[in-house]
C-alpha cells in the first residue's frame, strides 16, 4: 500500500504540468475588539506586471519563523473586495510577535507566498527580517 | 479534508521524521539537542536540487539525505567522544554554528527572471517543485505519511536484527557492548549519520511543503520539540515519537484547549513525565507487556 502511494505520488508529480503562476501580495491587518484577531486586506497582484490579480481563491494561515510546524493557525479564506485584485480575510493568531502570513492561492491562477509581518496591539508591519520585504511588495515564493 | 487539517496532519508527518531522528539517538544512548541543525541541511540541500539544479524531487531528496548523513557525521566525529550533559551541549553548539552557516551562506541564481537560493537571514525562497507541477495537499500528506511508514517498517525490522539489539545494547550499557567486542565508537557513529539523514528527510519535504526556508526555522526550539516528542512517546518503540508529537501537536495545539498557555503546559508535561516516566509513556516496559498479551490472546 505504502509502496502504491509512493510511486503514484512519484508518477504523477513527474508527468503532471507546471501550473503555478508568480504573484506578489501586500497585506493590510487591523486588529479587532478581539485580542488577537486581525481584519486583513490582501493585494494580490502579478510579480512582474503589478498587475491585479482577481477571481482567485485565497487563503491566509500563518506559521511562526523560529517554531515552523509548532503552530497550526486555522487558515482563513479571504473573499474579494470591490477593490480590483483585492481580498479580506478575519486570521486570528496565538500570539503577538513575528509571524510568517502563508497566502495560498488557487483557481485561475496558483502560488503560495510566504509574508512576514510583526503583529502587535496596534496592527500589523512589516518585518525587518525575512524573505520578501523589498521596496516593491511582497515577492513571489 | 479542510486546509487546516490537512496541514495539522502534514505537520505531524514531517515532525515525526525529526522526533524518530532524535529517538534513533535516545536509544543508542545519547541526547541531541541538534537535531534541527540537519533538518536544516535537508531543506536547503532539496531546496538547491529542485529550484537551482532541476532535479525531480525524488533525487533531491535522496541527495539531501545524503547532506545529513555526511553532516551529522562530521558532527558525530568529535561530539561522540563527549558523554551525557557535554554530548547534549556540543550538539546544541554544533546546531547554532550551522544555522549561523545559513544564515551566512549565499547562492543564487536567475530562474525564470526570478532570483532563486539561499540569501543569508532572508532565506531561500522559491522551492517551488511541488506546487508548480499541481501536486494537491492532499497527495502531498498521504507522500509524507507514506515515508513516515516506510520509515516505521524499516526501524521495525531493524529491532528485530542482531544490529538492532547491538543498538539497544550500546545505548544501555555501553561498557559491557565494549567487552563483548562492539565497536560501539563505530556504532554510534553510524547511529547519528543514520538519525542525521532521517531528519534532512524531513527537512526537505518541509522546504516543499512551505516552498521556503530561513535560518530561523532551524532554531533550538525545533530541535527541543523533536527530542521531547520522543522522551513524551518513548523509546520502547519507534511508535513513541509519533504518539509525543500525536500529543502535543494533534492534541495541545489543535484542540487549543489550554490557548496561548500550552506551551507552559508542554514543557511541565515533559518534566512530569521526566520524574515519574525518563523513558516515555511508551518504553520498553510497556511495549513488552503489550507484546506479551497480543502473543498471549494469539495462542489462546
Amino acid at each position: 500500500m505504502m509502496i502504491r502511494v509512493l510511486l503514484a505520488a512519484a508518477l504523477a508529480a513527474l508527468a503532471a504540468p507546471a501550473l503555478a503562476q508568480r504573484l506578489a501580495a501586500d497585506l493590510d491587518c487591523k486588529p479587532t475588539k478581539q485580542a488577537l484577531v486581525y481584519d486583513c486586506r490582501i493585494a494580490l497582484k502579478e510579480s512582474g506586471s503589478g498587475k491585479p490579480v482577481s477571481g482567485a481563491e485565497v487563503s491566509v494561515g500563518a506559521d511562526m519563523p523560529s517554531m515552523p510546524m509548532a503552530h497550526n493557525v486555522r487558515p482563513a479564506k479571504a473573499a474579494p473586495t470591490k477593490q480590483p485584485g483585492e481580498y479580506a480575510a478575519r486570521i486570528e493568531l496565538e500570539m503577538h510577535g513575528e509571524w510568517a502570513v502563508k497566502l495560498r492561492v488557487g483557481g485561475p491562477v496558483r502560488d503560495q507566498l510566504i509574508l512576514h509581518y510583526e503583529f502587535d496591539e496596534k496592527g500589523a508591519k512589516r518585518a525587518m527580517r525575512g524573505a520578501g520585504h523589498g521596496p516593491h511588495g511582497a515577492k513571489h515564493q | 479534508m479542510d486546509e487546516y487539517t490537512l496541514g495539522v496532519l502534514t505537520n505531524m508527518g514531517l515532525f515525526s521524521f525529526l522526533a524518530l531522528s532524535a529517538y534513533l539517538l535516545l536509544v543508542a544512548g545519547e541526547m541531541s539537542f541538534g537535531q534541527q541543525a540537519f533538518f536544516g541541511v535537508g531543506a536547503y540541500a532539496a531546496g538547491i536540487g529542485t529550484a537551482m539544479w532541476g532535479l525531480p524531487l525524488p533525487l533531491a531528496v535522496l541527495f539531501a539525505m545524503a547532506a545529513g548523513a555526511a553532516a551529522a557525521w562530521l558532527v558525530g566525529l568529535p561530539t561522540l567522544r563527549l558523554r551525557g550533559l557535554y554530548f547534549a551541549m556540543a550538539t546544541l553548539a554544533a546546531a547554532e554554528m550551522f544555522r549561523i552557516l545559513f544564515e551566512l551562506f549565499h547562492y543564487q541564481r536567475t530562474i525564470d527572471g526570478a532570483l532563486v537560493g539561499p540569501d543569508g537571514t532572508q532565506g531561500f525562497r522559491g522551492i517551488r517543485w511541488v506546487l508548480e507541477r499541481g501536486i494537491e495537499q492532499e497527495s502531498f500528506l498521504a507522500l509524507v505519511w507514506a515515508l513516515v511508514g516506510v520509515v516505521l517498517v524499516a526501524l521495525a525490522a531493524l529491532e528485530r536484527t542482531r544490529l538492532g539489539a547491538t543498538l539497544r545494547m550500546v545505548g544501555e550499557d555501553p561498557e559491557l557492548a565494549a567487552v563483548l567486542g562492539v565497536n560501539v565508537g563505530r556504532v554510534k557513529l553510524a547511529v547519528a549519520a543514520a538519525a542525521g539523514a532521517l531528519a534532512a528527510l524531513g527537512g526537505a519535504l518541509y522546504a516543499h511543503h512551505n516552498t521556503y526556508v530561513e535560518p530561523r526555522n532551524f532554531d533550538i526550539m525545533l530541535g527541543v520539540h523533536g527530542l521531547a516528542y520522543s522522551l513524551i512517546g518513548g523509546l520502547g518503540t519507534a511508535l513513541g515519537p509519533l504518539l509525543g508529537v500525536a500529543i502535543d501537536i494533534g492534541l495541545l495545539e489543535s484542540t487549543r484547549i489550554f490557548q496561548q498557555y500550552r506551551m507552559i503546559v508542554f514543557g511541565g508535561l515533559v518534566a512530569v513525565l521526566l520524574i515519574f516516566r525518563p523513558r516515555g509513556l511508551l518504553d520498553e516496559v510497556v511495549v513488552n507487556r503489550i507484546a506479551g498479551a497480543l502473543r498471549h490472546r494469539r495462542t489462546t
